[in-house]
């Protein structure tokens, strides 16, 4: 399908780190995990170098408050407070708080988590180029990286699941939780914001951290084999945090997101022969070997040569995306695989890869690298870009403090 | 109408709650804004009985959690004062649970499991409500407001009953257009209080139920049975009996509704209802899928929630003044978006719903549910 313009994910492998030694080979007990809690406070927001979770919701916010600057920026500060608290809360494993007890009241939770473990809650915030237009009065204070993602090689975006003036990533082992965070905040913010989209995720599609298994996609190659960990710290200062390099005091410790919803074809890669779907990705199936290679964590060799040309075809993924060949850029993946179900036009499937995303500056990781991707990849004849999404991450909270609270002073 | 089983009523009988709830202070639920949470009591249900745990409390708010541990004769607990329901818990069946609330006056009460060994277990409350009763200046606002809310009601009701008539004639008449065009204004008075008639458990499927919510539908009655035959079958064949029940049908609910009595919670609780209305069958464009005045209905919602809030606000602005303006706030851009789709359809001062896209009613849904998420606190806030 789509020769020219390609459409294109960053799978495999957008430039990361060969290094990765130590594979935890045994998975973490369940039980265990999901009694587990990642702390809320922090330099950074949890949800980003922290590991990945088994599961994703995700929504996009737009703000509908209406009076003047003064009134609307009040709304959104209020809103925020009102978040960062219930946040702390859930992913503490507590309720929303505000309940009072009677039966004239509504709930203040919506309840469906009581008596589930947050199970590694994360909940993460990011503000999108739309927030800082004039209703805020937040023009000044937008990133230079935050400049609104230029039209990429054959993406085919629906703005219904694209954009928003805010997002929210919450990740957790439970789906009923991860749910439960998005829907509430949703609640909390009725008057203020409404939720524009928002996208189920499932099994995530890359690891992040050195003692996780390198999970599968849904076109069952491993991805993330190379992808950037969390605790390595100087790597997550050069490509991840936002430092002393941004014209915005107020992003240092934070990060940027992207997020590109990335249907598959699925039914056309299942009937690709192995050779080629190898061929396309650049790596072994089974294995997760790089074709020039044996096992998973072997450092690709880009001038192997195999039968009649390069091991690692010239459009494979792996090396499109690789840091040798994009000048070491590197980005942190943090994707999950999603369904919704069936295509009602072709009653094909409609799944794919909600690819996430977090890097220091856009302009110079994800754009570059998807530009690269989206014009060459041959991956691209079996996906497309469909949705899209830009938000600035804001460093973490402490106690007593709401989310994005340096923007606003 | 839709789904009458899960819904709360609006409206009590006159004689329960003048005895029991208004007189003796209590609110359907209990507490005020200012509580600190309610006393506990918990009732299982069994064969034997009922009896509530601890048997004696302190005046206040109060919780009672009623679950069935598994006895199939019995199916509800109810609290009694001199003969009379104060709070009740029914269908729960063996495994199920669920809650009242109430704000308790000193007294003796019984709790009530019918079918039980021992049907009445006596509770005590003791003391007085203490700091949990309400200051007089609110006490004095909500009682100004539960009269105004009856007064609106029957005063809706008397309006029903001759605009319901005028269009039932021209269905007698076989005069299809005219009836079309007095169908949206036949139904205005009887939605802007449709929370009331549903309280009266028959009433309001027989005057307002779809086609998809009767078994037998040559058992079905009222305005949408009507609506079919207008806008789909365009034939009036075999109207007459269901015009002539449908004008029966108002007298009865005038005669139920002048019999009623409110409480503030009710008429919160009964506003968010309406507004849960809108957003359910009347965006959705399910409630008059064949004639598409659906936006006459908004209105005649919209407008029943906003006078129920207008009595209440003088007492809510004593207790949450911060609520009272937000609510207040959403009500206006409710209203605003409204009148954007204002025309002169069928009668109705609005346009053909069918004509709306879909990126105006998710509009319009967004700005009720801005509305109705703080209007739902609403009834806490002014419970006795």
């Amino acid at each position: 399908m789509s020769a020219g313009p390609s459409r294109r994910a960053l799978f495999a492998g957008a430039g990361v780190l060969g290094a990765a030694g130590a594979v935890a080979a045994c998975a973490p007990d369940k039980a265990a995990a999901r009694s587990a809690t990642v702390p809320f406070h922090g330099a950074h927001q949890a949800g980003i170098a922290t590991p990945a979770q088994d599961r994703l919701a995700f929504a996009a916010y737009d703000l509908t408050v209406t009076g003047s600057t003064e009134e609307r920026r009040a709304a959104l500060i209020a809103m925020l407070r009102t978040w960062t608290r219930a946040a702390a809360a859930m992913t503490a494993g507590n309720p929303v708080p505000g309940e009072s007890n009677l039966g004239a009241a509504p709930p203040a939770d919506t309840g469906e988590a009581v008596g589930l473990k947050p199970a590694n809650l994360t909940i993460t915030i990011g503000f999108g180029p739309s927030l800082f237009d004039d209703r805020f009065g937040l023009a000044g204070k937008r990133p230079a990286a935050l400049a609104d993602l230029p039209k990429l090689p054959g993406e085919d975006l629906d703005p219904d699941r694209s954009g928003g003036d805010l997002a929210v990533q919450a990740c957790s082992d439970d789906p009923v939780v991860a749910f439960h965070a998005i829907r509430n905040l949703a609640r909390l913010g009725r008057g203020t914001a409404v939720m524009r989209w928002s996208q189920l995720g499932f099994g995530k599609a890359s690891s992040n951290g050195a003692d996780q298994q390198t999970p599968r996609n849904l076109m069952g190659f491993k991805d993330g084999t190379r992808n950037i960990h969390g605790e390595d710290t100087a790597t997550m200062n050069r490509w991840v945090w936002a430092g002393s390099e941004t014209d915005q005091p107020w992003m240092r410790g934070g990060s940027y997101m992207v997020t590109r919803r990335i249907a598959m074809r699925i039914e056309a890669w299942d009937r690709d022969f192995l050779k080629d779907q190898q061929d396309v990705i650049g790596r072994y199936k089974y294995s997760g070997a790089p074709l020039s290679g044996h096992k998973e964590f072997d450092t690709p060799d880009f001038h192997a040569t195999g039968m009649g040309g390069p091991a690692i075809p010239a459009d494979a993924h792996i090396r499109l995306a690789a840091h040798e060949n994009n000048g070491g850029v590197r980005i942190l993946r943090r994707a999950y695989n999603y369904t919704d179900g069936v295509v009602p036009s072709s009653g094909e499937l409609d799944a794919g890869l909600f690819f996430i995303c977090f890097q220091q500056d856009p302009r110079k990781q994800f754009v570059p690298l998807q530009r690269r991707l989206g014009s060459m990849d041959a991956l691209n004849e079996y996906i497309e870009h469909v949705g899209s999404g830009l938000f600035a991450c804001p460093p973490g909270v402490r106690p007593g403090q709401y989310w994005g609270q340096a923007l606003f002073s | 109408m839709r789904d009458i089983a899960t819904r709360r009523a609006l409206a009590v009988p006159a004689a329960l709650a003048a005895t029991a709830l208004l007189a003796a202070g209590c609110g359907g639920s209990g507490g005020t804004s200012s509580s600190g949470g309610a006393t506990k009591v918990t009732v299982t249900l069994t064969a034997d009985g009922c009896a509530p745990k601890p048997a004696k409390v302190k005046a206040g708010p109060a919780t009672f959690e009623v679950t069935n541990s598994g006895a199939s004769s019995v199916s509800e607990a109810e609290l009694l004062q001199n003969g009379t329901i104060v709070g009740e818990k029914e269908n729960l069946t063996p495994g199920l649970s669920g809650t009242f609330s109430l704000n308790l006056k000193a007294g003796t009460y019984q709790m009530y499991c019918p079918n039980a060994k021992t049907e009445r277990t006596p509770f005590t409350v003791t003391g007085t409500a203490g700091k949990s009763s309400q200051d007089p200046k609110v006490s004095a606002a909500l009682n100004q407001a539960v009269a105004g809310y009856r007064t609106y009601a029957v005063d809706q009701v008397n309006k029903a009953i001759p605009a319901t008539k005028k269009f039932t004639d021209a269905v007698r008449d076989g005069d299809i257009d005219r009836a079309k065009e007095l169908f949206g204004d036949a139904r205005q008075p009887y939605e802007r209080i449709e929370p009331v008639a549903e309280s009266f458990g028959t009433l309001d499927p027989s005057i307002d139920a779809r086609e998809n919510d009767v078994t037998d539908p040559s058992k079905w009655t009222g305005f949408h049975r009507i609506e079919k035959a207008l806008w789909k079958d365009h034939s009036l064949a075999g109207m007459k009996p269901v015009a002539d029940r449908l004008d029966s049908d108002m007298a009865r609910l005038k005669a139920r509704v002048e019999k009623s009595s409110f409480q503030p919670a009710q008429l919160a609780n009964g506003a968010t209802e309406l507004l849960n209305e809108v957003a359910s069958s009347k965006i959705t464009g399910e409630e008059d899928r064949y004639s598409h005045t659906d936006l006459s209905d908004f209105e005649a919602n919209l407008d029943g929630a906003q006078k129920a809030f207008d009595l209440l606000e003088p007492g809510l602005k004593l207790t949450d003044p911060s609520l009272a303006g937000r609510v207040s706030t959403q009500f206006g851009k409710v209203a605003d978006a409204l009148a954007k789709h204002e025309g002169d359809y069928s009668g109705t001062g609005y346009v053909d719903y069918s004509t709306v896209g879909s990126a105006d009613r998710r509009t319009l849904t967004q700005k009720v549910d801005a509305l109705a998420e703080p209007l739902s606190q609403v009834a806490a806030k002014v419970s006795g």
